[in-house]
């Protein structure tokens, strides 16, 4: 079985009295998109700032292709290109040159950058750009030229903190389209978020964290599965009188003649409850359901909002 | 060794005083012409010569020491501020450059503005004083370990620093009166004798009174225990400035 992208075993961290991370345990495939799924100060970008150098570990080991993020850190920070959620900023060179010094960072002499460079640059649409400083770009374009930063060296791992934190709609739908592409070029991608939408729309696993511990991993849909709680909301013409035999099984509450249920997975449940149901004498007038979301689940986990 | 790496952030280092050449250049090149044109040609109507040299001549090589040596602290200790300030610095922590290949770029950057610095108000001297420079190899060693010390000395600074505030403090507080009270402006023979043995143990003092030696002939004390008080410090500085940014202090967590 080969090396997993990232591995990261029994990671723990403090800064003074707050612990930051308490055992952290997360493994990541080579080509999957995973997600940390937390609130402000969960521990997410401690993990990534442990990964790539920036914070010292207490105790545990991170690993990425099976080489310790410590010991063979040149071998491991080549690997990964990171975003981080601050934007930086330079007073002094054009965007371009800052990509040809990053790029140099990484190793890579400017003749063998310039085709990249120039493919990232108009894929950013930061074309016309390329001979402006930092402060004289827009928003949106100083976070495309973050992401340009950390595809420069066209790393395996790409680590995003954040990514559409405070951007507006539109480069918010543009920068998942350009995550969902690099996926299927077959980069490994960890994104890190509270945004619940994102996790969900994009990646194959995500892990819910909160107060630095791993709380629940698992693909979104499954976690929704197996904690969320989705709704089945039946109207009968009239309540039968032995209902409640029929549906010993499930859990429900009655509102006149509409049973609202309470379901792990719609999908599977559905077709039950309206086979126990035709077994009364009550016609089914409609039925409709509601999926709950991860955010139903972490709400569930942690008992609170990601949010607050 | 990330040779790549370690070239591209000297690159940038020296490129990044380079186009601000009006802030990192110029000012020194004129006050020095002032220093030289009101307190040389002024007080050397009051002065009489010192150990046979004109006053202007006299006070020449200790202003190519300042120049050189606040240029080179600065550089690196705002520019290392600056990327700590402005978020850029985890780009060069989080990628496959070590603490030595960092630091050294540092240095070398810091050091070339110094020894550019430097190497302009000698010409300066040369051109509008006829400074006599008996020894300019030895001249270009002492400008290269001042620049390449106080390069280092200012990179531990910068990274220990927090802000433009406490940086100033290190810098108005600890190096100028460091290197006033070196001796550019006077013989410490002129002192008492408790001030002369407080320059002793003053580095800026040793670094004068060896560029003087070499580019006037004349000096205070041995030349040879400059010259090699000067390499100590170089190597005490330049050991420091690495293990420090090795240790991660104050640019990690």
């Amino acid at each position: 079985m080969p090396d997993p992208a990232i591995h990261i075993a029994g990671l723990t961290k403090s800064y003074g009295d707050v612990q930051a991370l308490q055992g952290v345990d997360i493994s990541i495939a080579k080509g999957e998109f995973f997600g940390l799924l937390g609130p402000n100060g969960a521990g997410k970008t401690t993990i990534i700032n442990i990964l790539t150098g920036l914070v010292f570990k207490d105790n545990g080991s991170t690993s990425v292709f099976g080489r310790d993020t410590v010991t063979d850190y040149r071998f491991t920070r080549s690997k990964i290109g990171i975003a981080a959620q601050e934007l930086s900023v330079d007073w002094f060179f054009p965007i371009e040159k800052l990509l040809y010094f990053q790029a140099g960072y990484y190793g890579i002499e400017p003749k063998n950058a310039m085709n990249n460079i120039n493919d990232l640059l108009s894929r950013m649409g930061l074309e016309n750009k390329r001979g402006s400083r930092l402060r004289q770009l827009s928003g949106g374009m100083k976070r495309r030229f973050q992401l340009a930063k950390a595809l420069v060296h066209d790393p395996d791992i790409i680590i995003l903190d954040e990514p559409t934190a405070g951007v507006d709609v539109e480069l918010r739908r543009d920068l998942w389209q350009y995550l969902r592409d690099m996926h299927s070029n077959g980069k490994t991608i960890l994104l890190t978020t509270h945004y619940i939408e994102e996790a969900e729309m994009l990646c194959e696993n995500v892990a819910i964290i909160d107060e630095g511990k791993i709380l629940k991993e698992g693909s979104p849909k499954a976690l929704t599965q197996e904690l969320g709680k989705a709704g089945i909301t039946v109207q009968l013409n009239h309540t039968p009188a032995d209902l409640v035999q029929y549906l010993a099984g499930f859990t429900y509450t009655q509102e006149k003649n509409r049973l609202h249920f309470v379901v792990k997975d719609p999908d599977s449940a559905m077709p039950k409850i309206i086979h126990e149901l035709s077994k009364s004498d009550a016609h089914i007038q409609n039925i409709a359901t509601n999926s709950s979301s991860l955010e139903d689940v972490f709400l569930d986990i942690t008992g609170k909002g990601i949010n607050e | 060794m990330n040779w790549v790496g370690l070239w591209t952030l000297t690159k940038r280092e020296v490129g990044r005083f380079f186009s601000v050449y009006r802030q990192t250049v110029l000012p020194g090149l004129i006050s020095s012409a002032l220093y030289i044109l009101i307190f040389g040609f002024t007080l050397e109507q009051r002065i009489s010569e010192i150990q046979g040299v004109s006053y202007t001549l006299f006070i020449l090589p200790g202003l190519i020491m300042m120049n050189t040596l606040t240029n080179a602290t600065s550089n690196t200790a705002s520019s290392m501020l600056q990327m700590k300030l402005l978020q850029q610095l985890p780009d060069l922590l989080t990628a496959p450059l070590s603490g030595f290949e960092i630091a050294l770029a540092y240095i070398v950057g810091g050091a070339v503005r110094g020894l550019v610095n430097g190497v302009l108000v000698l010409l300066l001297g040369v051109f509008l004083i006829d400074l006599p420079v008996t020894d300019p190899i030895g001249t270009l060693a002492f400008i290269f370990l001042v620049s390449w010390a106080f390069s280092s000395m200012g990179l531990v600074l910068g990274q220990l620093a927090e802000s433009w505030d406490q940086l100033a403090m290190m810098q108005n507080f600890f190096l100028t009166p460091l290197s006033f009270l070196g001796g550019i402006f006077y013989s410490i023979h002129m002192l008492p004798d408790w001030a002369q043995s407080l320059s002793f143990i003053n580095p800026v003092y040793y670094m004068i009174n060896g560029i003087r030696y070499t580019i006037l002939g004349i000096s205070d004390s041995s030349v040879m225990f400059s010259f090699w008080m000067a390499v100590f410090l170089t190597l005490i500085f330049t050991a420091t400035a690495i293990l420090l940014m090795q240790s991660g202090r104050k640019i990690k967590q």
